[in-house]
This record gives structure tokens, C-alpha cells and sequence, in this order.
């Protein structure tokens, strides 16, 4: 039974690394340049940070919720951090105030859906725009660069092999492993998990299910700081509209293509560092395919639907209708009518 | 036309069996329009089973159905909707940001000849309908501000419009006051003489007397008497329910009952229940019996932390318990296993040693982190020692039987090692030997020195089970009974209310 | 006459704190507009209601397609790229057939968006995709395909090349309201009255009260939410129509962040995100009042980016206030009812 459990468990990854190799050979065709050990080291170093926003998104949609605020987070923590360094003060307690402040904002998000029991969507979706306003109006339309060359070798710096390996992809390995443990490892996360796929029933067995759901929101808004510091050391500057743009998707895509359930209840950040690594690669064949960014989103977009078809579509396979859940815009828990089973009534949260 | 008298519905040979329980045998109904048919019979007598059935819930594994002579097959609850079936279950299933009429129309609107909404039309059909039943509504009245009686009424005269051919209606009265009783009962009336069937299913037998004309008993999934409610008092359906006789399948030990370890004084939560008070001794096992809607899960969940208190106080050891949480409940040595395996006690996706090992992990993790081999040695030992049917504790406890599943469940608090198990319905829709099994354990359980409550519904195991018996009835704690005086008709009777205790 | 339980006390003051919402706008609405013409000099100028109104025409027109898709407890974050695209395939076709009547133009735009909301709708009935994610995607594929359209970002339509009676189109005052003013007025009319007297448009306010209900009615529920996705973008596509005749420049990138001017002016109008409540008056209310504080903003020189700011945090308390109303009150209401009925019954018993 192991064995089987291990085979499902890790067939999708396995997909992961097959239609990673597919990209990768295409890429080649595109360009020799591609299979260069210099491009392959640097190829994910644009997209760390995103990396960093799936995982911590990871940990949110595993429990069950959805948190599309973790752009504009991120630009909320790098842009507060970038000001106060400005005002004078050391950069590193500037950037250890910029986390607070990330963790602070996801805070927000945990007390509104752990504690108030409001729909983590709709919620996220209007801090997304709060937050994002709260950028611009802490920093206008300007930019602040020119960062101590200490503080941007985090997500631009490059040390080891010879000056090809770029540290960043260090700090993204560094996180995949902590957070992995987290996730699969503790106590933390098998709560997760149980929450994600039964919440009444974890509640029911003791699982603290409001602290950990609060916790998970901060965390995610830990995440998106930490996001920040790579950005800041990537691009080397900040404006209000970091991540306004196609990074949300990237960041989802990455989540739900890494085989991590929508609905909750299952992924592992193996797979969302798989989907990562393709995610990348696809973008970067594009770019050297001179694909137009537009274009590339729009296959990302196109993959982030295969993704949740695909899986859709086992589901159904198996048997087992989509179930509509805290994904969507409401959270009815689970309705009981006297006598009528709730699977039989098909719980649906969402219109259609 | 009034049809009365003319078989509207028949069921033939229906059974049904769920994960090796027989829910249903061999069940044949005749329900004729124009009548009031009342279904009794205790919780799990196979009364939900049969509306499932005939609302295309769940399809039967033997037997038909026939509609008007006509053999049919209900696949799903929109054929039945089509067929004109009809349930109605305690909490209404309504619009609630729709008016009155539009609940009523729902899908159906009166179209004016350009293919409009009619709403002239629709309000003035709703009028009528309401005025046919003397309602006090309004067509325009936002349901959202109707309370449960309205809202039935509304139901009512939806299922009415939309030429419904035969209401049901499980546990209608639950929730109304006297008067709006006997409103309900005064639209009954008028559904009848339309020659619409109802079929009212309750436990409040003075009300099924009251409405019906005929009255239909169930039995541990058997059809036992059908017979006009004239000819048949309340004691005789009484003693029809639970004419059974009590084979010694229990192995009950006899357990040294010490101190009192748990004391509950007028517990109370608005709306649900008042006023329980009960103690609870070392090595006891007390049997807490009551119809649904009695409020026994209502009491447990309140004690369990899971549902806030109102009022009264708990005392654990003589020291107070503030139930805060599942968690703190836990921590002063309570467990609760749920009514509901699949929602409330199992995590389905996870493995059997997940989900024994889910309400104690902070004992299994130190530091923090799992250790998967103590919570396989761990869960091992229950699969054992329990008798859990899987072919390791890696199985998914999804693919388990109903019976195995539930033995996963008293696991996972077994291993809480509590001092006080509030159980239930532990043996609900699980097989006789699975039965047995946790009986044995319960009982054992005692004799180490557990105190037990056990909620069910299947008086006898409550009664081969418990060294008292509590009955609840409406929210309120209405009878204790010793062992001795406890039998099957006297524990109804008081439940239901025929008897005073 | 059997008399109605006494339902009123409580219940009522739930219901009418329902209604209050569209009223609640309209004070905030009066506030507003109070507090800037003391405020700011050239509020209350005839130039600058007409500048508020085309700004609203535009919003208000794609935000009463989003409320049909909201009713049903769905969402739509793709309508901003659809605006786009549809916008550039306008413009683009007039610069190709200068003497295309602008009525087709507009039909074009629209079969655009139509096209566009089909796709979100199929995905979402039938592929089951949650909306949230089916309409983030589409949002980067529409952009896509409006890049691509462009030739690469590189077409960029600018006014010159536009005929002149299309320009025309958002200069016209007629009766001193701007002609993308009265566009969208009969669009709202138009959606109002089928939200009131089509079957199918109350069907979306029933299949976002209680989906399983729905069903059960014999609504075909899979059919009328991607009526409700096609509705929205072929509106978003005659946003795009009046995109670009208001703007007379249409590139890659344009109507990008639409959307969420959108979620907010509906969101703030009262239609509930769980679906099942909400009126077109109230999203067009809601842009009314969105716009007329940005323009207000602008006059008085507060940074626009408070706008933003507050686009989000309306999102947040309307998100919030919605939520707290719909589950909070019922259960708290029907606690209160069960405890009364309980009450009763023990008097009953008592005597």
C-alpha cells in the first residue's frame, strides 16, 4: 500500500520533471545558448521571488483558502522598507521592518477570514487593492534605488562556482527546504492539511483551526516580504507597481500547476518548486523564441487552465464531482439538511 | 379532482443496504392521495432511508416504485421534483434574498405576452394561494426576514403551485411554537382535501394521531403495521416501534461505579435546550436516549466545547470546566466521538494512522515534528486491539467499511486516553458484528475506570449498555431511569411525551 | 383568518437594513458631492459633471454586465482585457474601413466581448474552473491576444488616424449630457429591465441565493451562468467600443486595471459577492459615487493615489459589511426565534 500511495504521490511530479525536460529540449532548439551552464544556473534568477510568493501561497490554498493579495504585500514591504532606509536608517533594520510590516498585513487578511469568518476571496481581493493603493501612497510614482551592494547580493548577487551561481537560487532552495519541512514535516502542517480537507473534522479533534488559519495568512504575508528582498536585490529598485503586473498569475500557476489541490487538502512544495522550475523555463524559451511578454502571459495563462481541466477532468474520472469550495467567493462550511446527505446535495459554493 | 383513496404512490420490496447495514427490508408502502400518512418509528428504523428514496436521493437495491400504477425510476432529486415528490425538511430550503412570490415561481414565472415576468400575474396567483391556506403573507415579503414557521408555509404553498403530488415532510413541528402547530396543521388539512398525499413523518405521536389518517410503523428497517390512526392509540404504536425482543447480545461486565467525576448543572443554550443537569460516576456508563431534535447531540457538543453555553456550569472532579474549545475539553480529559463519522470524525482523504493519531499529535510531535513511525505503532495497536478490518494503517480510510470507520473514530479518541467519552450514536449505520465489537469495548473501557455517555438512538443497545438512563424530549431533561426501570416502551413513551415521567 | 407568526421586530429591522444599503449610497452620494462643491472650486461646473459622467459612462457600462455575473456568485476579472482587445479591434477596423458605419463598429466590439465572455463561461460551467481562477487567466489571455492583435505592441491607434465622426462620438452633448453618457443609460435601463422582467435574468438572483434550490426548480444553472459571462463581456466589449472614442488612442495596455474599478463600483453598490442581491441601480450608484470622489480627489489635489487606496478599502468594509449581514443576522435571528418557540412551548407545558 505504501508503494502505491508513493507511486500517486509522486506521479505528478514525475509529470512535473517529464514536461520539463519536453521544455527544455525545445528551448535548446530555440537557441544553443540555452543548455550553457551559465543560462541554466541564471535561468530562475528573475523569478526567485516568485517562487517565494507560491510557497507561501502554497501554504494558504493547502488549508483550504486563497490569498490573491500577495503582490501587492510585496510591494507594501519593499516599498516601506525602501523609504525607511531612505530616511537614514541601517538597511538591514530597515529590511527586518519591511518583513514586520509584510507579516503584519497578512495579519490582517488571518483576523478577517480566521477570526471574522469572511471568505478568504473576496476578502484578499480587496486587500489586494487596498495594499496595492497603500504602495502608492507611501511612495507616489517615484523610485528608490541604489541599495547597499550587501544588502541586493540576497536576489542579485552572484558567489559561488565562479561567480555563476546566483545566490538567489540559494535563498529560494533555502526556503523550499525550511518550508517543505514545515509543510510535510510538523505538527504545523499536518493541521493544514486536515484543515484543508475537512475543516468540522480537524476542529472536532482539538486542531487549534482559528489560530492556525490566522497563522497562515501571516505567514503568506511573511513570505511576500522575504519576496521583496529578492526582488529589491534582483531589480535593484522598487517602484509602487512591483508585481502588478503578470506576477499574480505566474505565482498562481505555479501553485496549482505544482499539483497543489485548489480546493485544499493536498500539494507538497516539491511540486510548486517543480512548476516553478517550468514555469521559468517556458518563459524563458519564449523570451529567447522573442516572445513578447504579453504573449508569454498569455501562455501561462492557458496553462494555468490546462492545469485545473486536467485536474478537473481526473477528478471526474475517479468519480468525485469538483467540490466547490473556500476557493470561491463563499463559505458555507458543510449543510446538513435532516436526512439529505450533503454529498448528495452537491455543496455548491459557487453559482454553476 | 379529489382523489381520495385511489393509490397514488406504491412501494414494492424496497431494500436498501448501506456498507453492509441493512437500512431497509423488503419495505412495501401504499400512499394515497388525499391522505395524510404518518411514518414512525425510532431514529434508524429506515424512515430517512425510504424519503431518500423516493426524493431520488438514493436509489433502492431491490424493489420499485410506482407512481399511478406506472413503474418509475427515480434517478435524482429532479425527476422526483418532476414526478411531483416533494420533502420538506426541518430548516426550509428557500431563497433567502428572493420575496415571497418569487420563491414560490422560482424557475417557473408567469410570462405576459411579450414573454416577460408576469408579476402582476405571479403576485396575485401567490395571494391566492396564501389566502387558500388563510396566511397571513405577503407576496412581496422579503423571505430573509421570515422565520422557520413562515418559511414552511412558504414551502408549502411553493410545492402547491407547482402541482406537487405528494408532500413529505420529516420532523415539520420541530421547530414551531403550539400555535403555529396547528396553523401547519390547518394547511395540512386543506393540501388534502386538494388531493394532495402527504406523508408526516415524527416522533411526536400525539401530533401524528392528531393529522393523520393513516399511520405506517417502522422497525429496524421492516415495515411492521400500516393501519388507520383510529384504530390505532399511541401505546400500540408505541409497542409496535419497539417490539423487540432483547437478545443478551451485549456482554455487558459489571464495572466497580466510583465517585462522581463530572457534574452538569442547568446547562442551558437559547433556542436548543434548558435546564440538563446530570452527574456522571467512575466506571459508569449512562445512556442518554430522546428523539432527534431532543437535543441530546445539541447537550454533548456544548459540553465538548464545539457550541457555546448559555447557561449552567460544569464541574470535572469537582473543579469547574469552562468548554471553551474542543482543545481545552480534550485537556481535562473529555473526548467526543460525533454523530457524524464522515464529516465531523474523519479526515477521508487521510490514512488510518493520520486520522488516530489527529487528536493527539501534540503528544506524538515533539519539538514539533511528526514522527510517522509512533503514530503507525501508535494507530497499530487500536487496529489490533479494536479489530480494525484494513490492510495497513497506510490504507486511506475513505475505501473502509462504514463499520471499520467507525472503529478508526474511537481510536482516535481512545487515544486521547480520556477519562470522560461522550459517544454518539457509535454502532449508527454499522454492521452486527462491528456492533458487538464496540460494545465490548465500551464495556471494558468501563470496567478500566472510563465514564461513558452514550447518546443513542437504538434503545437496545441503551438499554444493554447503560447503568442509567437519561431521556431528553424537547430541549429538556425529562426522566432518569435506573437499569431496572428502563425498558423500550417505558424509554419512548417518556420521549415522546405519552407518558409523563 | 389564521394570523402570520410575529415575525416582525427583529426580522423587519434585517430587511430594511438590506434596502438601506442603496440608500445608504445615495447619502453617501449627496455627502459627497456636498463636501467637495464647498471644498473645491470648479465642483459643481457643468464641465466638470459632464467629465464625470463620461467617466462613469465607461465604468458603469462594463459594471452592470459584472453584476449579472456577481448575482451568480461569480466573478469576472477579465473584463479590463476584454476592454482592450475589443477596443483595438475597433479601432483598428476603422482605420482599416474609415467608412464603416459606427454601428457595426460597436456590434463588432461587442461580438468581440461576447466571444471573450463565452470562453470564462464555458470554463466556469463547464470545466468547473473556479471563477476567480478561469477569469485571472483569461485576463492575461485576452491581454495576450490584444497584444498580438497589435502586432506586438507595436500598433499604437492614436487619434489622427480615427475618422472624424467616430471622434465625434464623445464630443456630442446632446442635451448637454455626453453621448457616452446616454450609451450607457440605456444600458443600464437595458439591464435593469432584464434583471426585473426577463425569466432568465431572475434566474441569476436565484441561482445565487441558493444554487442547490436552483436545481431543484429545474433552473438550468449551467446555462444562465454563462449567459451571465457572455452578457458581461459583451458589455466590456462596448466598453471598449466607448474606450476608444473616449480616448481616441488605443495601444496594448489599454484598459488594463479596469477591472477593479469595476469590483469596486459594484461591490460598493451593494451587490452582494455572495450573489443573490444587488440591482443595477446600485453598481451604476456605485460608479456614480467611486467616480465623483476621484474627480473630487483630483480637484482638490489629494494625491490620486489615496484613489486607489480607497478603491480597496471600500472593497474590504463592503466585503465586510455584506458578509456580517448575510450570516451573522440569520443565525443570530434565528437563535433568537428558536429560543422564543422554545419558550412558548415550556409556558405551554407549565399550564
Amino acid at each position: 500500500m505504501r508503494q502505491l500511495a508513493w507511486r500517486v504521490f509522486a506521479r505528478w511530479e514525475a509529470l512535473l520533471v517529464v514536461l520539463i525536460l519536453i521544455v527544455g529540449y525545445w528551448s535548446t532548439t530555440k537557441s544553443p545558448v540555452f543548455l550553457t551552464r551559465v543560462n541554466l544556473l541564471d535561468l530562475m534568477t528573475p523569478y526567485i521571488y516568485i517562487g517565494l510568493l507560491a510557497f507561501g501561497l502554497t501554504f494558504v490554498v493547502v488549508a483550504g483558502e486563497i490569498d490573491i493579495s500577495i503582490c501587492s504585500t510585496m510591494a507594501v514591504s519593499a516599498v516601506v522598507f525602501a523609504e525607511i532606509w531612505q530616511q537614514g536608517t541601517n538597511v538591514w533594520v530597515a529590511a527586518l521592518l519591511g518583513l514586520a510590516v509584510a507579516a503584519l498585513l497578512g495579519l490582517v487578511n488571518g483576523l478577517l477570514i480566521g477570526v471574522l469568518d469572511l471568505p478568504s476571496l473576496a476578502v484578499t481581493l480587496g486587500t489586494l487593492a487596498a495594499y496595492r493603493g497603500l504602495a502608492y501612497v507611501i511612495l507616489g510614482g517615484e523610485s528608490r534605488s541604489n541599495f547597499p551592494s550587501d544588502f541586493t547580493d540576497i536576489g542579485g548577487g552572484y558567489r559561488l562556482l565562479g561567480g555563476d551561481l546566483p545566490n538567489a537560487l540559494l535563498v529560494l532552495f533555502g526556503f523550499a527546504l525550511v518550508l517543505g519541512l514545515l509543510l510535510h514535516v510538523t505538527r504545523f502542517g499536518r493541521y493544514l492539511f486536515a484543515i484543508g480537507s475537512n475543516r468540522e473534522a480537524a476542529q472536532f479533534s482539538g486542531i487549534p483551526v482559528r489560530r492556525t488559519r490566522v497563522t497562515i495568512f501571516a505567514l503568506s504575508g511573511l513570505m511576500a516580504g522575504f519576496a521583496g528582498i529578492v526582488y529589491l536585490g534582483y531589480f535593484g529598485s522598487v517602484q509602487a507597481d512591483a508585481a502588478a503586473g503578470s506576477e499574480l498569475i505566474d505565482v498562481v500557476t505555479a501553485v496549482v500547476l505544482g499539483g497543489v489541490d485548489i480546493f485544499g487538502g493536498s500539494g507538497s512544495i516539491l511540486g510548486v518548486l517543480l512548476a516553478l522550475v517550468l514555469v521559468t523555463e517556458l518563459r524563458n524559451g519564449m523570451q529567447l523564441d522573442g516572445v513578447s511578454g504579453a504573449t508569454q502571459d498569455l501562455v501561462i495563462g492557458v496553462l494555468l487552465l490546462a492545469a485545473i481541466l486536467v485536474g478537473n477532468g481526473v477528478r471526474a474520472a475517479r468519480g468525485r464531482q469538483a467540490p466547490w469550495r473556500p476557493v470561491l467567493l463563499s463559505r458555507k462550511g458543510v449543510v446538513q439538511v435532516n436526512g439529505v446527505p450533503a454529498a448528495a446535495k452537491s455543496d455548491s459554493d459557487q453559482g454553476g | 379532482m379529489s382523489a381520495h383513496g385511489r393509490p397514488l404512490i406504491e412501494l414494492r420490496g424496497i431494500t436498501k443496504i448501506y456498507g453492509g447495514v441493512q437500512a431497509l427490508t423488503d419495505v412495501g408502502l401504499v400512499i394515497e392521495a388525499g391522505t395524510v400518512h404518518a411514518l414512525v418509528g425510532e431514529n434508524g428504523a429506515g424512515k430517512s432511508t425510504l424519503v431518500k428514496i423516493l426524493t431520488g436521493v438514493v436509489q433502492a437495491d431491490e424493489g420499485d416504485v410506482r407512481i399511478d400504477g406506472r413503474l418509475v425510476h427515480i434517478g435524482d432529486p429532479q425527476t422526483a421534483h418532476r414526478l411531483g415528490i416533494i420533502a420538506m425538511y426541518q430548516e426550509p430550503t428557500v431563497f433567502p434574498d428572493l420575496t415571497v412570490s418569487e420563491n414560490v415561481f422560482a424557475g417557473r414565472h408567469p410570462r405576459t405576452a411579450l414573454r416577460t415576468v408576469d408579476w402582476r400575474t405571479m403576485r396575485r396567483e401567490t395571494q391566492r394561494i396564501l389566502a387558500e391556506f388563510d396566511v397571513d403573507l405577503g407576496p412581496d415579503t422579503p423571505v430573509r426576514g421570515l422565520g422557520v414557521a413562515d418559511r414552511q408555509l412558504l414551502e408549502i404553498a411553493k410545492a402547491l403551485s407547482s402541482s406537487a403530488r405528494l408532500l413529505i415532510m420529516d420532523e415539520p413541528t420541530a421547530a414551531l411554537s403550539p400555535h403555529e402547530v396547528d396553523n401547519l396543521f390547518a394547511t395540512v388539512g386543506r393540501l388534502r382535501e386538494r388531493g394532495v398525499a402527504i406523508v408526516f413523518i415524527s416522533h411526536r405521536l400525539e401530533e401524528a394521531e392528531a393529522i393523520a389518517d393513516v399511520v405506517t410503523v417502522l422497525r429496524d428497517g421492516r415495515h411492521v403495521a400500516t393501519s388507520s390512526t383510529a384504530e390505532l392509540p399511541q401505546a400500540e404504536i408505541v409497542r409496535l416501534m419497539v417490539g423487540r425482543s432483547l437478545d443478551a447480545l451485549f456482554p455487558k461486565e459489571e464495572a466497580e461505579i466510583g465517585d462522581v467525576v463530572f457534574e452538569a448543572k442547568a446547562l442551558g443554550r437559547r433556542g436548543v435546550f434548558s435546564d440538563v443537569s446530570f452527574e456522571l460516576r467512575r466506571g459508569e456508563i449512562v445512556g442518554l436516549a430522546g428523539f432527534v431534535g431532543s437535543g441530546r447531540t445539541e447537550v454533548a457538543r456544548a459540553i465538548f466545547g464545539i457550541d457555546s453555553l448559555d447557561a449552567g456550569e460544569l464541574l470535572i472532579d469537582g473543579r469547574p470546566f469552562r468548554p471553551r474549545s474542543p482543545r481545552a475539553a480534550l485537556r481535562r480529559g473529555l473526548a467526543y466521538l460525533p454523530e457524524d463519522r464522515l464529516q465531523q470524525g474523519l479526515v477521508q482523504p487521510m490514512s488510518v494512522s493520520k486520522n488516530v493519531s489527529m487528536a493527539v499529535l501534540q503528544r506524538l510531535t515533539p519539538g514539533g515534528v511528526l514522527r510517522p513511525r509512533r503514530e503507525r505503532r501508535l494507530a497499530q495497536g487500536f487496529v489490533d486491539q479494536l479489530k480494525i478490518k484494513a490492510s495497513s494503517v497506510a490504507q486511506v480510510v475513505k475505501s473502509l467499511s462504514g463499520g471499520n470507520q467507525q472503529k478508526v473514530v474511537l481510536a482516535k479518541w481512545l487515544a486521547a486516553e480520556p477519562r470522560i467519552l461522550i459517544l454518539d450514536e457509535p454502532t449508527h449505520g454499522v454492521d452486527v458484528g462491528t456492533k458487538a465489537d464496540v460494545h465490548r469495548t465500551i464495556s471494558h473501557l468501563a470496567t478500566q475506570g472510563l465514564t461513558i455517555l452514550l447518546i443513542s438512538s437504538e434503545l437496545p443497545e441503551v438499554l444493554g449498555m447503560s447503568d442509567r438512563v437519561l431521556v431528553m424530549r424537547e430541549g429538556r431533561l425529562v426522566a432518569e431511569l435506573s437499569r431496572a426501570e428502563a425498558t423500550q416502551e417505558r424509554v419512548v413513551r417518556v420521549a415522546a411525551g405519552v407518558e409523563a415521567a | 383568518m389564521i394570523r402570520r407568526s410575529q415575525t416582525m421586530t427583529a426580522e423587519s429591522i434585517a430587511v430594511a437594513a438590506f434596502r438601506l444599503r442603496e440608500i445608504g449610497i445615495v447619502i453617501a452620494l449627496v455627502g459627497a458631492i456636498i463636501f467637495f462643491s464647498v471644498r473645491a472650486t470648479n465642483f459643481l461646473t457643468v464641465d466638470n459633471w459632464q467629465d464625470i459622467a463620461t467617466n462613469v459612462a465607461l465604468v458603469g457600462v462594463v459594471a452592470v454586465g459584472e453584476t449579472m455575473v456577481v448575482l451568480t456568485r461569480n466573478i469576472d476579472l477579465s473584463v479590463g482585457s476584454i476592454v482592450g482587445l475589443s477596443a483595438y479591434v475597433a479601432a483598428n477596423t476603422l482605420v482599416d474601413h474609415p467608412d464603416t458605419p459606427i454601428v457595426l463598429i460597436a456590434l463588432l466590439a461587442m461580438g468581440v466581448g461576447l466571444a471573450c465572455g463565452l470562453f470564462n463561461g464555458l470554463l466556469v460551467a463547464v470545466g468547473r474552473v473556479p471563477a476567480i481562477i478561469a477569469t485571472l487567466a483569461t485576463l492575461a489571455i485576452y491581454r495576450g491576444l490584444a497584444f498580438e492583435a497589435t502586432g506586438g505592441g507595436g500598433d499604437n491607434i492614436s487619434a489622427f488616424q480615427l475618422p472624424d465622426n467616430f471622434l465625434d462620438l464623445a464630443a456630442r452633448k446632446p442635451l448637454g449630457i455626453p453621448m457616452l453618457a446616454w450609451i450607457a443609460l440605456v444600458v443600464a435601463v437595458a439591464g435593469a429591465a432584464v434583471l426585473r422582467w426577463a425569466p432568465w435574468g431572475r434566474d441569476f438572483y436565484a441561482i445565487g441565493s441558493n444554487p442547490d434550490a436552483s436545481r431543484l426548480a429545474g433552473i438550468r444553472v449551467g446555462r444562465r451562468v454563462v449567459a451571465a459571462f457572455a452578457i458581461c463581456g459583451a458589455l466590456a466589449g462596448l466598453g471598449g467600443f466607448m474606450y476608444a472614442a473616449r480616448f481616441a488612442s488605443v495601444d496594448a495596455v489599454s484598459g488594463r486595471g479596469l477591472e477593479l474599478d469595476v469590483v469596486t463600483a459594484v461591490v460598493i453598490g451593494g451587490v452582494n459577492v455572495f450573489g443573490g442581491s444587488g440591482t443595477v441601480l446600485g453598481a451604476v450608484l456605485g460608479a456614480l459615487l467611486v467616480a465623483t470622489i476621484q474627480d473630487g480627489f483630483t480637484l482638490l489635489k489629494i494625491s490620486e493615489f489615496w484613489k486607489i487606496f480607497f478603491n480597496g478599502a471600500a472593497i474590504v468594509a463592503a466585503v465586510t459589511i455584506d458578509a456580517l449581514l448575510k450570516e451573522r443576522l440569520q443565525s443570530m435571528l434565528r437563535r433568537r426565534r428558536r429560543a422564543e418557540v422554545l419558550a412558548t412551548k415550556e409556558q405551554v407545558a407549565e399550564a
